[in-house]
């Protein structure tokens, strides 16, 4: 599994392109909306965890379109198919790759998005990094179980968003939620079932993922 | 050749449309109604037994793809596919019900109530699903990501109806419904309504089915 993380950070080191182009779509996605909400930074702090995970959520989506076509392109499945390793690892580095490049771009648009929001940071930094790690996986652990069904589909980029975004919904709600009472500084007690919700969550998908991997990629 | 040409089609119409006519019948005049909403809220004889309905199909289209999964059977696939059309079938209905009861019940049409939202929520899916079957590559390929998405969808519904619930507490989850069960008179119309309405399901599952076959048949004579 080592080995098949290596090589994705590897490809993505030699060409960036996944990384500088999720950053790129999550700032120009962040310039709409302090364009498109023009209120009061009172108001927009309410809104402000809800554009959050809007932001992440599409930028996840172009992350997971590449994520699967450097082998799609190639038809390089056979390699996969072919190796003598366990299936579901494959789809467990997928996920790990999936989590380093979404949080790699998300650390550099989060900071865009507090300036150009006006957004003050009064809260706990550690609670907030905790809710982004969490989301963050458990986005993508879904993600990478829709993207390797659509993986020989005709319509990859669009049947990708369709069918992550309702199956992701909880976790949108659960992440947004959390934000809020992170950024109105509740104590944890209050928001912890959300925290419960999101780790089933992505506990059941990853689960799911890595027993099925072997059904999806089977030629 | 149309549809109703066929005999067994032709049975399975009349008595869907026979079975139709009695439940609205016994709706309209049998149906012990609710004091609090008198005439509009005869719907829930309609919308609860809907909603059950397509969740059930929506069941077997996971007990059908794990057995596909499982027996490597083309017909498990079949039957999984035409469960999910009959269930988005009902799910469609049960979103169209829903917000008619709602308006004169709460005000609106759209409320955000948990059910309805988890099932607008598990229709969106299964459009994905249908969007997959069509496009998702070859079709033995197509007929395994679709039995894993069949059983992914109906694992997420739990935490999709907990976290709609969580997210609006201050909404109550169909009051209307608590409110009609506790007049005990309404279970013998409310179970014949089940009864047709599982038969309907029923008989559009078996329609579906044949049809598949039949197409499966026709590839098969066309190589």
């Amino acid at each position: 599994m080592g080995n098949l993380i290596w090589k994705e950070l590897i490809n993505e080191w030699r060409s960036r392109e996944m990384v500088v182009s999720m950053f790129i779509f999550g700032l120009a996605v962040t310039l709409v909306f302090a364009f498109a909400f023009n209120v009061s930074p009172v108001l927009f702090r309410q809104f402000a965890p809800g554009l959050l995970w809007v932001v992440i959520l599409f930028t996840s989506v172009l992350g997971l379109n590449r994520l699967f076509s450097y082998e799609g392109d190639m038809d390089a499945h056979w390699s996969w198919i072919s190796a003598p390793i366990d299936r579901g690892l494959v789809f467990l580095s997928k996920l790990l790759v999936g989590f380093i490049f979404l949080s790699m771009a998300e650390l550099l648009f989060i900071v865009p998005f507090f300036l150009f929001l006006n957004l003050d940071v009064s809260f706990s930094i550690l609670f907030f990094l905790g809710i982004l790690i969490l989301g963050n996986s458990a986005i993508i652990s879904i993600g990478c179980l829709i993207s390797g069904l659509a993986l020989r589909a005709n319509m990859r980029e669009v049947l990708i968003p369709v069918l992550l975004f309702p199956l992701a919904s909880p976790v949108v709600i659960a992440a947004t939620k959390s934000t809020v009472f992170i950024f109105e500084n509740k104590p944890f007690g209050e928001w912890r079932i959300w925290i419960l919700i999101l780790f089933t969550f992505l506990l059941t998908s990853a689960l799911l993922g890595y027993l099925f991997y072997d059904q999806i990629v089977e030629e | 050749m149309s549809f109703l040409a066929l005999r067994v089609n032709k049975i399975h119409f009349l008595l869907a449309a026979f079975l139709s006519g009695i439940n609205i019948f016994l709706i309209l005049t049998i149906a012990p109604q609710n004091q609090l909403q008198p005439d509009f809220g005869n719907i829930f004889y309609i919308h609860v037994p809907v909603a059950w309905t397509a969740f059930i199909g929506y069941l077997l289209v996971m007990i059908f793809s794990i057995l596909f999964l499982w027996k490597q059977g083309q017909t498990w696939d079949h039957f999984a596919l035409a469960s999910a059309e009959a269930g988005t079938m009902f799910m469609f209905l049960v979103l169209i019900t829903g917000p008619i009861w709602a308006k004169p019940a709460w005000g609106h049409f759209w409320v955000w109530e948990p059910r309805l939202t988890t099932s607008l929520v598990l229709f969106l899916i299964f459009l994905g699903y249908f969007m997959l079957r069509e496009f998702g590559g070859n079709p033995e390929q197509v007929s395994r990501y679709a039995a894993v998405l069949g059983i992914i969808a109906f694992l997420d519904v739990p935490l999709i109806f907990l976290s709609v619930k969580l997210w609006l507490p201050e909404l109550q989850s169909h009051p209307q419904v608590g409110q009609y069960f506790e007049n005990t008179g309404i279970m013998p119309v409310l179970m014949i309504n089940y009864s047709f309405l599982s038969l309907l399901v029923v008989i559009s599952f078996m329609i579906r089915f044949r049809v598949h076959n039949l197409k499966k048949r026709e590839t098969h004579n066309i190589i």
